[in-house]
């Protein structure tokens, strides 16, 4: 056995999750943190994932478990919950590829913007647990630690690549100019409605509906907010599952309460972080700050739009009815529900604010990622249980980031195991990315002509 | 001077929010005011608006809640980040 395998026999055998907590402190020492801040940090990320493994438990076994009652019951096949991004990343985190993944994420942005491949700087720490996501996943499947760094890396080249062809769309429909979203769920999703567009674009009568709706969310009110749509799924489903009606009751408030202290956990791992993310924002930004670049935030900063507040809402329902009739499905939507507008914001602005225009190619990309999240079921539950967020025989899925393309095709080329599903999701993929092509630069031009 | 209350608001309530929370705690510390933080989703902002001195979103709302609102998006992306400050000590010095 060699140094590097020895290595990480020790950190696998330390358990994942005290792995980041530690590289963050000595990552953190060494960008000149203070000691006592960066052992505060390290600590506050174990707290986060000791947190979120309790949460995940209980949800999957309350919610999973109603779930599959209630698909028996009505001949659903809805078993498997969806735990969200806030499931998702404390799993990526976790696995010990992501000691790896910072820095490399890093580099490769620097190697890019050296080599003038892109004009993308991600100063967004934070959403590197994304690419980490599809390396650790590659990693868990095949064993092969080789494939799961080459898995971060692929996921940041393309992300950055993604950066670059947003950016028009931010600048102008969103009016942030200067600025990009190299998101994971985002980016990822957006060709799919450049295709989308490009085809209602050819058919008469269709391309001329246009609407928009502003207040639906003042509307909704209190509709909208998580702790009730998780307070109302969870009643629903313990109905449905044929609970009686104080069990059923009992569900809601305990889905609730995840909808309510998921994102509190979550946080803990966020501040953990921020002492080392702030240091290698003033850092890049210094170096790459000027008109030339692109700099890459979190897509939060799209989701003030009211067009995004308003798809969003409405694709709460429409997830779960994609959900019932796509055939064979088993995932059931909830953890992601109350951030559907990170799959659709870039839409939003391919379809300059055309509600009617979201509302079909959001379909189709919700379609597309619940169909990959039944895909990556066994994957995601692999990793689960590599980082202790999943015991017994459970079944673990993650819309975001367990239903993306790019992870997917990466996985599945080592995998092999459903080589139609590899090429007919390639073929769709690329087919959309090429279209998204055209559209980046026209809407470029455009810009361009509007400054002169 | 009573202790204001500021809302820090995201799509999610846990990556952006954090940074621009972080901020204004530190910002107020200097400048010797009482700051307590409220850091929720865009989507419960209605929901806490009782007794709350600011709101700060990390994208660009749109709707008017009718408290002061600043927009806290020069936290993340690190441009105009003291013009930023600037505005939000003026809200909270009154």
């Amino acid at each position: 056995m060699n140094l590097l395998e020895k290595a990480v026999d020790v950190i696998n055998n330390m358990g994942a999750s005290s792995l980041l907590p530690l590289t963050v402190v000595f990552l953190s020492l060494c960008f000149g943190v203070k000691p006592g801040k960066a052992i505060r940090s390290g600590l506050m990320i174990g707290a986060g994932f000791v947190g979120i493994n309790l949460i995940v438990e209980m949800m999957n076994s309350q919610l999973g478990t109603a779930a599959a009652k209630m698909s028996e019951r009505f001949g659903l096949n809805l078993r498997v919950v969806d735990l969200g991004w806030q499931g998702a990343s404390p799993m990526a985190w976790a696995s010990w590829l992501s000691a790896i993944a910072i820095p490399l994420a890093i580099l490769v942005n620097i190697v890019m913007l050296g080599m003038k491949l892109t004009r993308t700087v991600n100063i967004d720490l934070w959403n590197i647990w994304h690419m980490t996501f599809t390396g650790a996943l590659a990693y868990t499947v095949t064993g092969k630690l080789w494939i799961g760094i080459l898995g971060v890396a692929f996921h940041a080249a393309i992300v950055y690549k993604l950066g670059d062809l947003w950016a028009p769309f931010i600048g102008g429909y969103f009016e942030l100019t200067g600025l990009t979203v190299p998101h994971g769920t985002a980016s990822y999703m957006a060709p799919v409605a450049c295709l989308t567009d490009w085809i209602i674009e050819k058919i008469p009568g269709i391309r001329d509906i246009n609407f928009s709706i502003d207040q639906l969310q003042e509307k909704a009110g209190v509709l909208a907010e998580p702790i009730v749509i998780g307070g109302i799924m969870g009643t629903a489903i313990g109905l449905l599952a044929g609970d009686r009606p104080d069990d059923a009751f009992m569900l809601g408030i305990q889905m609730s309460a995840v909808m309510v202290l998921m994102p509190q956990i979550v946080k803990c791992i966020m501040e953990g972080l921020l002492p080392l993310s702030e240091r290698a924002k003033k850092i890049l930004s210094k170096r790459f700050g000027n008109g030339e670049f692109y700099i890459g935030l979190d897509p939060a900063v799209l989701l003030g739009d009211s067009q995004v507040v308003t798809a969003g809402l409405l694709f709460i329902p429409i997830t779960l009815l994609i959900a019932m009739i796509l055939p064979g499905n088993q995932v059931l939507p909830f953890g992601d529900l109350a951030t559907i507008s990170f799959f659709i914001a870039i839409a939003v602005a391919v379809h300059r604010g055309n509600l009617f225009r979201t509302l079909i190619s959001g379909s189709l990309i919700m379609t597309m990622t619940l169909w990959i999240t039944n895909q990556t079921i066994p994957w995601v539950t692999a990793l689960a249980k590599s980082t202790g967020a999943l015991s017994g025989d459970g079944l673990a899925a993650a819309m975001d980031q367990g239903g993306s393309p790019i992870t997917y095709i990466f996985v599945e080329l080592f995998q092999r195991d459903n080589l139609a599903g590899l090429l007919i999701i390639s073929g769709i993929y690329i087919v959309c990315l090429a279209v998204s092509v055209k559209y980046s630069r026209a809407e470029k031009a455009r810009g361009e002509d509007e400054e002169l | 001077m009573l202790k204001k209350k500021v809302i820090a608001a995201c799509g999610g309530a846990v990556a952006t929010s954090t940074i621009a929370a972080n901020k204004i705690v530190e910002l107020c510390k200097k400048n010797g005011i009482d700051v307590e933080i409220c850091q929720i989703r865009i989507s419960e902002i209605e929901s806490n608006l009782e007794g709350t001195d600011l709101i700060v979103t990390t994208s660009r709302i749109k709707r008017d809640y009718g408290i002061p609102y600043v927009n806290g998006m020069a936290f993340i992306s690190g441009i105009g980040e003291e013009a930023t400050e600037a505005k939000i000590l003026e809200v909270l010095k009154q």
